[in-house]
């Protein structure tokens, strides 16, 4: 391996009380990587990121960041540190602008107050890296936005600070197909940026796609992690099912 | 920049965006303004010698509005952040309780006070005013550590504390007022007048509404707010503190009522234990009808202070037109209902 992950996730469990969703997880990512993550529907994909993201604590498990053994116990910690989650269910707030949703939490302050100007630029110009066209309307309610453009405010409020990793979860479930390639595309500006990018997807054709690593969780246990160029769909959707087992070295 | 190629379908955002006059004409507080407007109109025309439109007409206005104008405010960010407290009409009385026992207590020989001299008047009704705004902190804080902890919604648990908080005060007068305040405080503060003819509380709850105002349209803690309201779990995720806010959110309406308490004894040298029943229905009132939307996620201070006044004019109105001042409540929940059509009417463009 040429580089050092930036993620390095050892052993991670997570139960909710009696039902064990992680057993012991090995999870890295690397910078300027998109690393996939995939596996069947309550494999324990949201879970496993959510720990990484502080909102849901692990059970145990070690969580290194950089080399660093770190504890992400809220939100705020992780992106601290430089990480950043898409979640599935997107949570943007409706009533709010798209400047407000990008800078939610983190607003850029003049005097105690508001620094609007600052925050229009920085929305405007982080939108424009994503190659997204747009100036005169930042101040748009996402209420009146479409899927993929809410999409777009998702993944532009996370790469907002400079994110250093960035976790997406099922970015393209809900798009149509030209709004995927869009988001895909930018999905990979990402890694070009230098951005660990921790891609969850059950579609295998967007996988391939975009990854440079693929981990597979079958039941709460990773069952494969290998390159994307060493694998193909077949095996993958032998480890995603449980009917085929990995006995390779784990990339 | 160079305008950039976009590929069929690519995610773009148009500029529908309308402008900063279009913005303020199509405001609920601006519609509401001249709904306010045309009714004091109305009534300056209908009014016999155009009384209403008198200067001492509005100093009563102005005065009869301001601690509506004062809850609403509180109510505005409640609303906004997606809570209700249905407890401050309670809060109001308690407060109010507390504040004229220590005033007192401390205000002179029981003696004295029967005949309303206080030896002692200018101490006691600075610690009153400091035990109404205490005890209004408190009832918040208790409001907003039981949505909290039980982790039930604000409705349920202000509906149990408005019971549990109107029975305290009850219970600490003994369902007798505590009358005979120092005229002091009337003269002084509650019907007192800045440059002889603005209502010193009138001029509170303006300064207190542009505080919030700026808070709620610059400051950090409104946009905060208006997330909680918006969405809760985007808020939290955004990595916002939702139980801390809710506290300051509860405190600053426990506060305002407190305040409110104070002013209410102020003008009226009495408490009024019976009273103050409908108050959290009118700031909420007054608050939908100002532009908040009851579903959180928007909100107006501006629209609250105006639409505040509303009860004031139609009571004040129909009382100088000698028609029965009941039908301001019919007149408000008509309003009311108007103004809810509206932000449904809203609600379903947005999406
Ligand atoms: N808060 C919770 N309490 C109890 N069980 C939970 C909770 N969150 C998740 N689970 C359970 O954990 C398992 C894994 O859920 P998770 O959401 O991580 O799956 P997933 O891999 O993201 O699935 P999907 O592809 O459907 O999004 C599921 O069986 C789910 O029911
Ligand atoms: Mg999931």
């Amino acid at each position: 391996m040429a580089e050092a992950p930036i993620i390095e996730l050892t052993n991670i469990v997570k139960s909710f009380g009696p039902v064990s969703v992680l057993k012991g997880v090995n999870l890295r990512a690397y910078p300027g990587k998109v690393t996939a993550l995939v596996g069947d529907n309550g494999a324990g994909k949201s879970t496993l990121i959510k720990g990484l993201a502080g909102v849901q604590p692990y059970d145990s498990g070690e969580v290194r960041f950089a080399g660093e053994a770190v504890h992400l116990h809220s939100p705020r910690e992780a992106s601290r540190l430089g990480i950043e989650v898409v979640y599935q269910d997107l949570a943007l707030c409706d009533n709010l602008d798209i400047v407000q949703n990008m800078f939610l939490g983190r607003e850029e302050l003049g005097f105690g107050t508001f620094d609007e100007g600052l925050m229009e630029r920085e929305a405007a110009e982080t939108l424009r890296q994503l190659s997204v066209r747009t100036v005169s309307s930042v101040r748009q309610k996402v209420s009146s936005l479409s899927g993929g453009q809410r999409q777009t405010v998702a993944i532009a409020r996370s790469v907002l600070k400079k994110a250093k990793v960035v976790v997406l979860d099922e970015p393209t479930a809900a798009l149509g197909v030209a709004q995927t390639e869009q988001v895909l595309e930018l999905v990979g500006r990402l890694a070009e940026q230098g951005v660990a990018v921790i891609l969850i997807s059950h579609n295998l054709a967007d996988v391939f796609a975009v990854a440079d690593y693929i981990s597979v969780l079958y039941l709460g246990q990773m069952v494969a992690s290998v390159k994307a160029e060493d694998t193909n769909r077949d095996d993958i959707v032998g480890y995603i099912t449980g009917s085929k087992t990995y006995n390779g070295v784990q990339a | 920049m160079t305008q950039t190629q976009t590929p069929p379908g690519a995610v773009t955002f148009d500029s529908s965006e309308p402008s900063a006059t279009r913005r303020v004409v199509t405001s609920t507080a601006f519609m509401i303004a001249i709904v306010v407007t045309v009714l004091i109109l109305l009534f300056g025309v209908l009014s016999p010698n155009g009384v209403f439109l008198s200067a001492g007409n509005f100093r009563n206005l102005a005065l009869d509005s301001a601690q509506l104008i004062l809850l609403a405010v509180g109510m505005t960010f409640l609303v906004g952040a997606g809570e209700l407290d249905l407890s401050i009409g309670a809060n109001v009385i308690l407060s109010s309780v507390v504040a004229a026992k220590v005033i007192t207590f401390v205000g002179g020989t029981p003696e004295e006070i029967l005949a309303g001299d206080y030896s002692n008047a200018a101490t006691a009704i600075l610690l009153g005013f400091l035990a109404a705004v205490v005890t209004g902190v408190l009832f918040g804080i208790v409001n907003a550590a039981l949505v909290n902890m039980l982790r039930v919604s604000s409705f349920i648990v202000t509906l149990a504390m408005m019971s549990a908080g109107s029975g305290i005060a009850y219970i600490v007068t003994g369902g007798i007022n505590v009358s005979s305040l120092p005229r002091e405080m009337q003269k002084g503060f509650g019907s007192a007048d800045l440059f002889g003819i603005i209502p010193i509380p009138a001029v509170i709850a303006v300064v207190i509404g542009l505080v919030a105002w700026f808070a709620m349209t610059k400051l950090r803690f409104g946009v905060h707010t208006l997330g909680m309201g918006s969405s809760l779990r985007a808020a939290e995720r955004a990595g916002i503190n939702i139980r801390r806010q809710r506290v300051k959110l509860f405190v600053i309406m426990g506060g305002i009522a407190g305040l409110v308490g104070f002013i209410d004894i102020s003008r009226f040298l009495t408490t009024n234990i019976q009273g103050h029943q409908g108050d959290a229905l009118a700031a909420i009132a007054a608050v939908v009808i100002g532009g908040t939307s009851l579903f959180g996620g928007r909100a107006s201070i501006l629209g609250s202070m105006i639409a505040a006044i509303i009860p004031a004019i139609l009571i004040n109105g129909l009382v100088i037109m000698r028609v029965g001042s009941f039908y301001q409540l019919v007149v408000t929940g008509v309003i009311l209902l108007i103004a809810v059509g509206i932000d449904q009417r809203r609600r379903a463009q947005s999406k």
